[in-house]
This record gives structure tokens, C-alpha cells and sequence, in this order.
């Protein structure tokens, strides 16, 4: 392994996208889902993705952090190529760059909020201690869970559950971080507390990428909106432009049914 | 009826040959526990060589499932006699060392060693599957929560996956561990001198059968508080099961 695989973020010099793909390419078996995706991500950018379900969005965020490996087309972490022609980089450092919160929140279900925000700062970045703790608390703290630091999942509502999980993913100090259709599962009155965490982060200056069916959000928070269909970018634009005045058939057909209820 | 009471319930020849008995069913316990000790074990090792990601890992998962398969159906008493023969032999001949073909370890004889082996290779095929069913009852988005953060497949394992799959295997395994400790009799046939054994040679020396009887006895004494454990433990995972706790 190269010096330069060692820290997928040592690159001085770069200003590139930090995250830039060509051409991806993803099936399962005889199904498309992706054919040839171009996408880039600037530092500090928040784009969200949306789109019909089995359009590909989800397979496509999943493809950021490799949790599914794409057919073909290139992936760039911060001008380095961490999928493509070249041999296959360590996915374990390249992960802990990119975080990622699950609509199914997936916390783990043996340990308290605590333990599951600390368990990977311990075992992938080896914080220690009072430092690992702290760091934890201080992650619960910003998702607004002080209260509930010894709690086990079971005892949390499913959004205070997923404010956790992005406790979790915060705590590892990610460059990006990756939301797959977060409020998807939540009880209507949950949602909103899950979407202030979010928007917190968004003021921060995370760069996020949001697959998401909250249009609200996507017009308020992100800096571009992006309508997938059929396993390509169909529109993509600032979100007044995309969500206010589509120029696709599809993305209006589309925008038709989520907007109309 | 008194025929068959004086038959199985010779209560004097009981009392008399009760100290025989304990001591072979002494055996029967130190078999159990050291054997369903390396068989979970060896049975946990196996079910995690089963579930290694990644092409290159393949032969180790295929030779790890012919050997399940294989262990899994040859008869027990069988993988005893070859053992006991196989590695007699061997020793004998001098192609392994004596101390492994004919093993004393911690003073025990060679006969209670190859039945710990049998037990370990047989029984860690069935706890293996146990255990897989455990690991695969782990919903599959906990192990890319686990990746996603940047854990190793082997850390994930080990931190997420089998501290949960283990609390859900615990019943199941206890049930094989009954199984194992009453299959620990099938070892008498290579010489070793335990609950059953004992009861034979009483019955040839006295034509007397009412030792079994004290055998059986014992046995119930052990697996039948462990059945009741094994129920106490379903029933306390089918409340958590419907309070909605994975």
C-alpha cells in the first residue's frame, strides 16, 4: 500500500470534488439499477436525491461507501480513486471518511446510546477511555440525547434511535456523510426532530448527501436537488429550480404525485 | 409387578453398588463438560470460517461445509471406533508420537481422551450449524452499520454479530449439550468405564440390571433441571421477541 492510501484526505493541494464519479455502473443479475451515473460533490455541498422507489438512489449512496460494489465507472475519494481501473483500496479506511445513517437506524441492540456512538471510535480509531466517552457524550449532546446516554435502543423511540445512529456515524469525524431515506420509517411526529439534527449539520458545514422523500427539506437545506429515474440523473439543479419548475416530463409526473397529497 | 419392581428395583443392590455407579457417572460428567467445552468451541470457529468474506476465502468456506456435512452424518460411535483405532494404529506403528496416538494427558486414560475428541469433532458440526442459524438470524444491517463505520468484517464479527447471534443460540445449544452428555455413553464401547459401563458390568458379574436402573436415575438428575432451563430461557426470548426487541 502506498503512503497516499494510507489517509484518504491527505491531499493538500487538491481542490477538487471531494467525492467525483463517472460512468457507474450497477445490475443485480439482469436488472439495471445504475447505468452510468456522473456525479460530483463539493466540499460543504448538501445535494438530495430523489426520486420513485427502484430508481437506483439508494443503490447509489450505497455505492459511496462501497457497501454495494459497483459493475464498472470510476469512484473518487478526494482526488483518489478508490474504485475503478486501479486495484481495490482498503474499503476500511476509506469508510471511516464516509458515514452513514440507515433508514432502519441498524443500531446495535446489545449497548446503551454510549456504546454504540464509542464501540467503532475504539476499535477503528482507537480513542481511549475518558476521550472515547467524552466524545461520545459530547455527539449525544448535539443530537439533542444527553439524557438518554445509558439508554438501550429498545427503550428509544424510532427517532431517538436514529438521532444515535447519527451520533455514531458523527463521532468518527466523517468528511461526508450519507443519509438513505432517514425519516422513511419514523412516525410522522418524529420526523421533524430527526430533520433539525440534520439541518444543525447542514449549518455546520457537512457535506451531506440526502436520498430523501422530505421535498420540504430538500427545498429549504440543500444547495442542489438531484431526480434519478431508471438508474440515471434524469434533472439536477438548485432545488427551487428542480422541485419549482422541472424541465423533464418525468421529474414533473413525478413531482405531481409526491407534492399533490 | 413384584417381579418387575425386584427386577429394576432391587433397592439393597442399589444401595450397595450405589458408590460404583456415582463413580462412573463422575466420568459421564467430566466428558460432558470437557468435551461440550471444546465443541463449543470448535463449533463456534467453525461456524465463523463458514460465514469468511471474499473469493479468495472460498476454499476455506467449502472445506468448511464438506466437514460439517461429513461429521454431521457419520454416526458418533463410528468417528469413536476409528478414532480409537486409527490413531491406536498409527501410534503403534510410530508414524504419529505415542503421547498423541495414545493420549494420558491429566491422567486420564486413552479411551476418555478419543471420546473427547469424537465429541468435539461431531458435536462442533452440530453447533456449528447452530451457531450459523444464529448468525444469520442477525438482520444483515448490522453488519453494515458495523462496516460502515469502518470496521473489519472480523471486528464486526466479533463486536456486533456474535455477541448477538450467542444470546439467541444459548437454548438450541443447551439442547445439543443434553444430547452430547447422553451420547457420552456410546464411549463405553472403547473401554472407558462410565455411567453405562457400570452398569453392564454389574449386570454380568450379579445378573442383576437394577445398576442401570441407578444410571438412568442420575442421567434424569442432570438433563431434566437442563430442559427446564432451556424452556426458561425460550420463554424469556419469546417475551423480549414480542415487546419487539431483535
Amino acid at each position: 500500500m502506498s503512503e497516499t492510501d494510507q489517509n484518504f484526505m491527505e491531499k493538500t493541494d487538491y481542490a477538487g470534488p471531494i467525492l467525483k464519479v463517472t460512468d457507474l455502473q450497477k445490475s443485480y443479475g439482469k436488472l439495471d439499477v445504475l447505468t452510468g451515473i456522473d456525479f460530483e460533490l463539493q466540499k460543504g455541498e448538501l445535494v438530495c436525491v430523489i426520486g420513485p422507489s427502484g430508481s437506483g438512489k439508494s443503490t447509489l449512496l450505497r455505492c459511496f461507501n462501497m457497501l454495494e460494489k459497483p459493475d464498472g465507472g470510476t469512484i473518487e475519494l478526494n482526488g483518489h480513486e478508490i474504485f475503478g481501473a486501479g486495484k481495490t483500496r482498503d474499503l476500511d479506511l476509506l469508510r471511516r471518511e464516509v458515514g452513514m445513517v440507515f433508514q432502519q437506524f441498524n443500531l446495535f441492540p446489545h449497548m446503551t446510546a454510549e456504546g454504540n456512538v464509542s464501540i467503532a471510535q475504539r476499535k477503528v480509531r482507537n480513542r481511549r477511555g475518558a476521550a472515547c466517552r467524552d466524545r461520545s457524550v459530547e455527539m449525544l449532546n448535539k443530537v439533542g440525547l444527553d439524557d438518554k446516554i445509558e439508554e438501550y435502543p429498545d427503550r428509544l423511540s424510532g427517532g431517538q434511535q436514529q438521532r444515535v445512529a447519527i451520533a455514531r456515524a458523527l463521532a468518527m469525524d466523517p468528511e461526508i456523510m450519507l443519509f438513505d431515506e432517514v425519516t422513511s420509517a419514523l412516525d410522522p411526529e418524529l420526523v421533524k426532530g430527526v430533520l433539525d439534527v440534520m439541518r444543525n449539520l447542514a449549518e455546520g458545514g457537512m457535506t451531506m448527501v440526502c436520498v430523501t422523500h422530505e421535498m420540504n427539506f430538500a427545498r429549504e437545506v440543500a444547495d442542489r436537488v438531484i431526480f434519478m429515474d431508471g438508474g440515471v440523473i434524469v434533472e439536477e439543479g438548485k432545488p427551487d429550480d428542480v422541485l419549482g419548475n422541472p424541465q423533464q416530463e418525468r421529474t414533473k409526473q413525478f413531482l405531481g404525485l409526491v407534492l399533490a397529497h | 409387578m413384584e417381579q418387575f419392581l425386584n427386577t429394576f428395583f432391587d433397592f439393597q443392590f442399589m444401595a450397595d453398588h450405589f458408590d460404583q455407579v456415582l463413580a462412573g457417572f463422575w466420568v459421564t460428567i467430566k466428558l460432558s463438560l470437557v468435551g461440550g467445552f471444546f465443541a463449543l468451541i470448535w463449533g463456534l470457529v467453525l461456524s465463523v470460517m463458514r460465514q469468511l468474506p471474499g473469493k479468495w476465502l472460498a476454499p476455506v468456506r467449502g472445506l468448511t461445509i464438506a466437514y460439517i456435512d461429513a461429521l454431521r452424518g457419520i454416526p458418533l460411535l463410528l468417528v469413536i471406533l476409528l478414532l480409537s483405532a486409527g490413531l491406536a494404529t498409527l501410534a503403534s506403528e510410530g508414524t504419529i508420537p505415542r503421547e498423541i496416538g495414545i493420549p494420558n494427558w491429566l491422567g486420564e486414560s486413552d479411551p476418555f481422551w478419543y471420546g473427547i475428541m469424537a465429541l468435539t469433532l461431531t458435536y462442533g458440526a452440530y453447533m456449528a450449524e447452530v451457531y450459523r442459524a444464529g448468525i444469520e438470524a442477525v438482520p444483515r444491517g448490522q453488519m453494515e452499520a458495523a462496516r460502515s463505520l469502518g470496521m473489519s468484517h472480523g471486528q464486526a464479527t466479533r463486536y456486533i454479530i456474535l455477541p448477538q447471534a450467542i444470546r439467541k443460540v444459548i437454548p438450541p445449544l443447551l439442547n445439543d449439550f443434553i444430547a452430547l452428555m447422553k451420547d457420552t455413553a456410546l464411549i463405553s464401547v472403547i473401554g472407558l468405564v462410565e455411567t453405562v459401563q457400570v452398569g453392564s458390568d454389574l449386570y454380568s458379574e450379579f445378573f442383576n440390571p437394577s445398576g442401570y436402573t441407578v444410571g438412568a436415575f442420575l442421567f434424569l438428575i442432570v438433563t431434566i433441571p437442563l430442559a427446564r432451563v432451556v424452556d426458561m430461557q425460550i420463554k424469556k426470548q419469546d417475551e423480549k421477541f414480542q415487546r419487539g426487541i431483535p
